[in-house]
């Protein structure tokens, strides 16, 4: 989980080009959209094509997009549930 | 002054034609069905709404047909013959272009109808219409924008009969682009519904003729009472949650028509399907209808929505709705959201209908609004309006040397000014994270819109804002096309979709100034920039008189698509971008530069367009007492036409006049006249020319001014004149 939570800090810094924020500005339980960050619902979906892409993850709707992409440990017990090649 | 709908064709997912249209209205019948005109691997067939088009001989790409049967069917086999085609198109011969590069084809002409501009540009040979010819991209907003601008061209006399309307075919961008925004329902729009979850997208186009009347002609369908525009200034693509720019076009809609609400008997909503954009309309309805509300419905569940044709293919069903007092249902909604507190007409309905309000809102945060009404209705004659020239009171320009001062710079040391700029360099004043998501054009437009304000040392939000480009944003295109020709459309980017509208440089304009008014993108490759003189000129004419504008054109030179769109570019060896900004109000301050478009038209079968362009700038005599230089642009790629008309000029010019071929100098690119009237607002506020133009010579204007001609296939004059 601590490494898949890295792992996703990164790709969401380099997916939306988020300038000046570095992993560690990321809180685990920090509200993703509509936070500080930024994010707002376009990003979500690059996050949503990033997901599929590397992780064979599918989130159809943007009601499901507002529950996994909710926070970063959300995204990430997501992926695990779902992925078949997630990482620890 | 009345601006009357004198004739109308439409052709949409419901049929082909008027009475077609008004049959199926009257069954409630549906035109979505799953896609069939493409695959693709990856995803099952959506629905959507495809014309039955019938097949033709023609090769252009399918927008420029459904464009061209509209076009015939409203001008019909008598009548009047337009001057001026306002058309809005967001994607073009965008269809025919991913075919092309899905077979990999490199040779240029096969890209030839690529351009939203080209749409226009067909009409106008197709029905020999001399021009203006002005492109409305202004996303799902268009059509309504396009009749907006036609309606101006009209009551200042700019023109006397207009084909108008909008036209957008299905293709892969919009089709695979709406569906990474997860904006796309399933089971087929269903505007209103409490379980609707996106909108159906399709295809189709209307073409209206207009015509400026004292009193109502014989024939007349409708009478356009007013028309009102704002911008959202808020997301690229999400509307604003209380509907504030939506309440405000359609405030500017009825005010125009000097009607009010409780005279309002139809809204056609803009009606989407989608959670976000029904909520927003709702809201914006109830600011203005308080109260009980007129019978209203979205005709998207059975039309689908034709991004830029449905604004136009709307207002053709409101037209049939006051001919035949028809009210048309909200096909798809079964049970309607509590949460919009509405009650959309369910089953069509006969009953008096004098005066409608129709919608249109788009990406970009751009919205429209119309009032038509019956034409034997209340006469609500208005003071026709003045199209004037602007006063510049600040400019800006991006060229391979720089901005504008160091373009200067380097025009006086005899150096030119092509070449391309570093996009690092471009961006250098733009806050990284309000343009993290922007590309190359965007970037452009966001610091010409900032420097011409600075150099107009102005504070004041601008009253309206027009954008031009060629092109449009290639890296934003180029990347969804990457997806088609790799087969990987299911990967499309929701940013690069997003980005790849044309008028998403003025929304991002609009957003960095939080400009609510009037936002219009004109395209239309090589004089883009002339048809935003000429929009800003006629959106000035609503205008009290020190309200600002800006006007912005620029286009991004793309290394793979640039060369394969754009003849004059893949004909140079050196490679150019960039673009001019112009800060302008109605009336200036006593010592200013006014710049006005007064020539736009076609060079096709038109043998005698060099006598009328001397006609409309005043005849030789004229020439010689206002103008110090013609800055003449001549595309490469035309250059044949483009000298033989030079000859003229030069005749003009007399040999006293000193004529600079700019493109020599700017380089090649669809936005060189909009550098190129930068640099002659300068020229004439500075009383001279930069030696580099005029091979060494130094050339004092004395008080004139310049005149930037535009050759080739369109042949276009933009005075620029000391007050």
């Amino acid at each position: 989980m601590e490494a898949l939570i890295q792992e996703l800090k990164e790709k969401i810094i380099e997916t939306i080009n988020l300038e000046g924020v570095v992993p560690d500005d990321i809180e685990i339980d920090e509200q993703l959209v509509g936070g500080e960050l930024g994010i707002d619902s376009i990003d979500v979906l690059e996050l949503v094509l990033m997901l599929e892409r590397d992780y064979a993850v599918v989130v159809k709707d943007r009601e499901l997009g507002a529950k996994v992409f909710a926070s970063l440990r959300s995204m990430a017990e997501y992926i695990q549930e779902h992925s078949p090649r997630a990482k620890g | 002054m009345r601006i009357f709908i004198t004739g109308m064709g439409i052709i949409s997912p419901v049929g082909n034609g008027a009475d077609q249209t008004e049959r199926s209205i009257r069954q409630g019948h549906s035109g979505i069905r799953p896609l069939r005109l493409f695959s693709s691997a990856a995803l099952e067939p959506l629905p959507v709404g495809e014309t039955d088009l019938p097949p033709t001989a023609e090769t252009v790409p399918r927008t420029h047909h459904l464009a061209l049967l509209a076009a015939r069917e409203a001008l019909g086999d008598t009548g009047r013959t337009p001057d001026a085609i306002v058309v809005g198109v967001t994607t073009g011969g965008i269809l025919t272009t991913e075919e092309n590069l899905k077979s990999g084809r490199k040779d240029p002409s096969a890209y030839r109808y690529h351009s939203v501009g080209s749409v226009a540009q067909y009409l106008a040979a197709e029905l020999n219409c001399p021009g203006w010819l002005i492109t409305v991209s202004t996303a799902c907003s268009s059509g309504t924008v396009a009749l907006k601008v036609a309606e101006n061209l009209l009551r200042t006399g700019r023109a006397g009969c207009v084909l108008a309307g909008g036209a957008d075919s299905l293709c892969r961008l919009t089709y695979f682009g709406f569906n990474s925004l997860q904006l796309i329902d399933p089971a087929g729009a269903r505007p209103l519904d409490i379980n609707r979850n996106g909108m159906s997208i399709s295809e189709g186009a209307a073409m209206f003729r207009l015509e400026a009347r004292l009193s109502v002609p014989e024939g007349a369908l409708a009478e356009i009472h007013g028309a009102g525009l704002s911008c959202d200034a808020y997301h690229p693509a999400a509307p604003h949650p209380d509907g504030r720019g939506g309440a405000a076009a359609m405030a500017a809609a009825m005010k125009a028509a000097g009607v009010t609400s409780d005279q309002i008997d139809y809204i056609n909503l803009h009606g989407t399907g989608t959670i976000h954009n029904d909520l927003s309309e709702a809201k914006a309805i109830h600011t203005l209808f308080r109260g009980s509300k007129p019978p209203l419905s979205s005709v998207k569940g059975a039309f689908g929505h034709s991004l830029a044709a449905a604004g136009a293919i709307e207002a053709a069903v409101c037209t049939l709705s006051l001919q035949k007092n028809l009210i048309p249902a909200n096909v798809g909604c079964v049970t309607p959201d509590p949460a919009l507190k509405l009650d959309p007409v369910r089953q069509v309905v006969e009953s008096e209908v004098q005066t409608v309000l129709s919608n249109s809102f788009g990406f970009g945060g751009n919205n429209a609004a119309i009032v038509l009404g019956r034409p034997n209705g209340l006469p609500r004659s208005r003071q026709p309006a003045v199209c004037a020239p602007l006063a510049v009171t600040g400019s800006a320009c991006i060229t391979g040397a720089g901005t504008l001062a160091q373009t200067l710079e380097a025009l006086s040391q005899a150096a030119d000014c092509r070449g391309i700029l570093g996009t690092a360099e471009i961006s250098k004043s733009l806050s990284p994270n309000a343009v993290r998501r922007l590309q190359r054009l965007p970037r452009m437009a966001l610091t010409l819109a900032s420097e011409a304000q600075e150099s107009a040392a102005a504070i004041e939000v601008p009253a309206a804002v027009v954008f031009s480009t060629g092109w449009g944003p290639l890296s934003e295109t180029a990347d969804i096309l990457d997806h088609v020709t790799n087969n990987s459309e299911e990967l499309t980017s929701p940013t690069s979709f997003v980005g790849s509208v044309h008028n998403s440089p003025a929304g991002q304009i609009a957003i960095h100034f939080q400009a609510t008014g009037p936002n219009v993108a004109v395209a239309g490759d090589d004089s883009a920039f002339e048809q935003a003189v000429i929009t800003a000129q006629l959106l000035a004419a609503d205008m009290a008189g020190e309200e600002s504008l800006l006007v912005v054109g620029a286009d991004e030179h793309h290394e793979a698509l640039s060369p394969l769109f754009d003849p004059s570019v893949a004909l140079d060896d050196r490679r150019s971008d960039g673009g001019g900004a112009l800060w302008v109000r109605k009336a200036g301050p006593a010592s200013s530069v006014y710049i006005d478009a007064v020539f736009y038209r076609q060079a096709q079968k038109n043998p005698g367009v060099m006598s009328a362009l001397l006609e409309t700038t005043g005849g030789r005599e004229r020439m010689m007492q206002c103008f110090g230089v013609l800055l003449v642009g001549m595309p490469l790629a035309q250059r044949r036409e483009a000298e033989k008309q030079l000859a003229e000029v030069l005749s003009f010019a007399q040999g006293k006049i000193p004529v600079v071929p700019y493109r020599e100098f700017i380089g090649e690119h669809a936005s060189a006249s909009a550098v190129a009237a930068v640099l002659a607002v300068e020229c004439v506020r500075s009383g001279r020319l930069p030696v580099g133009l005029c091979d060494g010579r130094p050339v004092i204007l004395e008080g004139k001014g310049a005149l930037v001609v535009g050759l080739g296939k369109t042949v276009t004059a933009l005075e620029v004149l000391a007050g």
